[in-house]
């Protein structure tokens, strides 16, 4: 299932790199999906305000 | 004077931008002729051989680049604050001050980088000829003159805007130029091993250029935009937090598109090349921001039935246009022209590099800041409504046409380099030669020196009207 | 009337701003504290014991090396002291460097430090590319070491009147206009005998670093190059 490790030293970030796009999609997501919770804080911020 | 837009009579801080904008316009001159004794010297490779030889020449063409946008941004920065704030700049007697040490400092380097030229390899010559390092060659003592001038400028802007009313911009403005200043502290050690090197030279050159100075670029077209068109502040702010989320989103992780051939880790490549890829999403952003602002404000006034543009600084705004489309091309198109790895490997050190650098150092910044001078020169004089003058409109299209021009030429410069020299000779030393030596290779030469010929005429335009245009009976005063 | 959306919020895209800013920070932080460590310097004993360093100590001076395929990493490695067929140093082959291959650690480290520093102060990177960095008014200096030009086939050696590929380096570099390769000449930077040195040996120690593959194909198609 895993591709087996290539570069010079072993390490985390070069073990999420699996293949193309396996780390930057990884690093993608945990930097977006914060910004639904943001996303439903500020709604019920407006909500609130509009009532 | 929470107000004064237009006016600059009055403001310190308003009279010490125009200090900053004088210098800067002087040292872009100085830019534009160095650059020029270099682009002969790939033409007559004998022109000045060991009086001005081409690494000094270069040296002075991008020291003078990065010295003019520094001066130009800490100018436009204190010509914005009193308008922001709604104060006076604090501190501003020390600002004043600072200038003139910071220009001096400047003319001492300059000196020493044309008379001195190269010294003896050893600490001295660090300390008080040049470091050597592309952009940030100023000796260490400079470094250091630069980090108390930079800590100076950031703490008149901090306390000006703590103390006065803290928009949008100010605060974006405070978090940007902090960073500006503090990154700049990693490129001021020396170290043996040339790829930690290059690791730390490009947590300034990247951080300045891909993050910050995009941000700072983004704020001040959302000034220009209030005050030129008279947009509407929260839509413009709006726009102004979305595009420090894409562009730091972006810019900071794709700094890995120079870590891919340093010595750095394969692992580089994916975080460089998906990342920098979407670094031109901001650029495009900024762009649509620009022309929807100005047809909503303009469309809100037509509908009231008054036939007259909302502009109220046409050469400025020009410039401002300018920007948001060139920052789009030169920066966005032509950055990811080359930044996955696998087109990289081929065209990393080629003139592929130099179009890109060209196009996205004038559309991204050189624009904006000559459009600030352009508000400045209105603010000075008293101008309500600032209109084109024949120069002004002649060196903006000379200037532009000039770097277009030129980007051209040298990215058929850089398909020779990628071709003969990368893919089919190898990159060694015969095979850069032949490249070079190539007919499209010289002819492209050949363009860059003409077009180069064009930007300068549009300088000396452009310092014409600089000059000249706050008297012009063109305006509406 | 209709609801106010978030999307056109001012709060929340100065949070989401301050989120991904500080947080892809952070990131680039974590990623430079890894970077670190796989590119320090090594150290002599690495290269004793046969450790693969992306940057070797500055001892690399005393072995060959050579930059050859590796079917493991999909490109060119630099090679130290000899290929164990997989594309692996061995660490074994010797070269000799200006006359020894014996350079303590200390020595090669002065050397080292001599020659970075003259790469700086001679501004080297305003008209070559350093790892492919700086200007392109000259040809890029990753692998110089390993040009062809400079080997046994090539005609520097004999232009300069040496015999061994880092003195004729050493020659050139002192009297660069003496020794014209094409139009576009190397200034004379009033670099002396021992700069020149510390600076071949810079150059042989860059040859050494692990570029991924930077530049492809370098020296190989010589052929191509000669047989116009």
């Amino acid at each position: 299932m895993f591709e087996p490790f290539v570069d010079v030293v072993p390490s985390f970030f070069g073990w999420l790199n699996q293949g193309p796009l396996t780390l930057t999609i990884f690093l993608h997501t945990i930097i977006i999906l914060p910004m639904i919770w943001i996303y439903r804080q500020e709604k019920k911020r407006i909500e609130h305000e509009e009532n | 004077m929470a107000n004064n837009h237009l006016t600059g009579i009055g403001s310190e801080s308003k009279e010490l931008a125009t200090w900053y904008f004088t210098f800067a316009a002087i040292l872009f001159g100085a830019q534009l002729l160095f650059g020029l004794v270099a682009a002969i010297q790939y033409v007559m490779p004998g022109f000045l051989f060991e009086v001005l030889d081409f690494s000094v020449a270069r040296m002075l063409h991008i020291n003078a680049l990065v010295v003019w946008m520094v001066f130009a941004m800490f100018g436009a920065v204190y010509w914005l604050l009193p308008d922001e704030t709604g104060i006076e700049t604090v501190g501003i007697k020390i600002g004043k001050l600072l200038f003139w040490v910071f220009a001096a400092a400047i003319v001492v380097v300059v000196l020493v980088y044309l008379f001195i030229q190269v010294g003896s390899a050893d600490e001295m010559s660090i300390w008080f000829i040049h470091e050597g390092r592309e952009y940030i060659e100023a000796p260490r003592w400079a470094d250091l003159g630069i980090v108390v001038v930079a800590l100076g400028f950031v703490a008149n802007l901090f306390l000006t805007g703590m103390k006065g009313k803290q928009t949008g911009i100010v605060t974006v403005l405070m978090a940007d130029m902090i960073a500006f200043a503090g990154l700049y502290l990693c490129g001021m050690f020396f170290t043996d091993n040339i790829s930690m090197d290059q690791y730390w030279w490009w947590w300034v050159i990247h951080l300045w250029v891909e993050a910050t100075w995009e941000v700072y670029v983004g704020a001040l077209a959302a000034y220009g935009l209030i005050t030129m068109l008279g947009a509407h502040r929260k839509v413009v702010e709006m726009w102004l937090w979305i595009e420090v989320t894409m562009l730091f989103g972006s810019g900071i992780l794709g700094m890995g598109h120079h870590y891919f051939w340093i010595g750095t880790p394969e692992y580089w490549w994916e975080i460089g090349a998906l990342f920098s890829a979407l670094e031109p999403l901001p650029l495009v952003a900024m762009f649509i921001h620009v022309l929807y602002d100005w047809g909503k404000t303009q469309g809100e006034q037509d509908a009231q039935g008054l036939e007259v543009s909302v502009i109220r600084n046409k050469p400025a705004f020009t410039w401002f246009v300018l920007n948001a489309f060139g920052n789009f091309l030169g920066a966005g198109i032509w950055g990811f022209f080359h930044t996955l790895p696998q087109v990289n490997l081929y065209t990393h050190g080629t003139q592929f590099t130099s179009a890109h650098g060209h196009l996205a150092f004038f559309g991204a910044y050189a624009t904006i800041l000559i459009g600030m001078m352009y508000i400045a020169i209105q603010g000075t004089n008293g101008i309500k409504v600032m209109n084109h003058t024949r120069s002004s409109i002649w060196s903006v299209s000379l200037l532009t046409g000039g770097m277009m021009g030129m980007t051209v030429a040298l990215t058929v410069a850089g398909y020779v380099q990628v071709l003969v020299s990368r893919a089919q000779m190898g990159a060694t030393w015969a095979g850069y030669f032949d490249g070079q030596s190539g007919m499209w290779f010289a002819q492209a030469m050949d363009w860059r020196l003409l077009m180069g010929v064009v930007m300068f005429l549009g300088f000396a335009l452009l310092a014409k009207d600089f000059l000249t245009t706050g008297k012009n009976p063109v305006h509406q005063r | 009337m209709a609801k106010k959306s978030v999307w056109s919020d001012n709060r929340f895209w100065q949070r989401s701003a301050a989120w991904i800013t500080g947080f892809a920070s952070v990131l680039l932080i974590w990623l430079t504290f890894d970077t670190m460590a796989q590119i320090t310097i090594g150290t002599d004993s690495d290269l004793k014991n046969g450790v693969t360093k992306r940057v070797p100590g500055p001892t690399v001076i005393n072995y060959k090396i050579t930059y050859e395929m590796s079917s493991k990493r999909g490109h060119e490695v630099p090679i130290i002291g000899g290929n164990d067929g997989q594309g692996m140093s061995l660490f074994q082959e010797k070269e000799k460097f200006f006359g020894r291959d014996d350079w303590s650690e200390e020595e090669a480290t002065e050397l080292l430090h001599l020659g970075k520093l003259g790469s700086q102060v001679k501004n080297c990177m305003n008209c070559h590319t350093l790892l492919g960095n700086g200007a392109y008014y000259a040809p890029d200096l990753t692998k110089a070491w390993l040009d062809p030009q400079w080997g046994p086939d090539g005609s520097m050696q004999a232009m300069t009147g040496k015999n061994t590929k880092e003195e004729a380096m050493a020659e050139f570099l002192q009297n660069p206009s003496k020794y014209p390769t094409h139009s576009r000449m190397m200034p004379n930077l009033g670099i002396t005998a021992e700069e020149a040195k510390g600076l071949v040996a810079f150059l042989k120690h860059m040859s050494s670093i692990d570029t991924n593959g930077f530049p492809r194909n370098f020296g190989k198609i010589e052929g191509a190059v000669h047989g116009k």
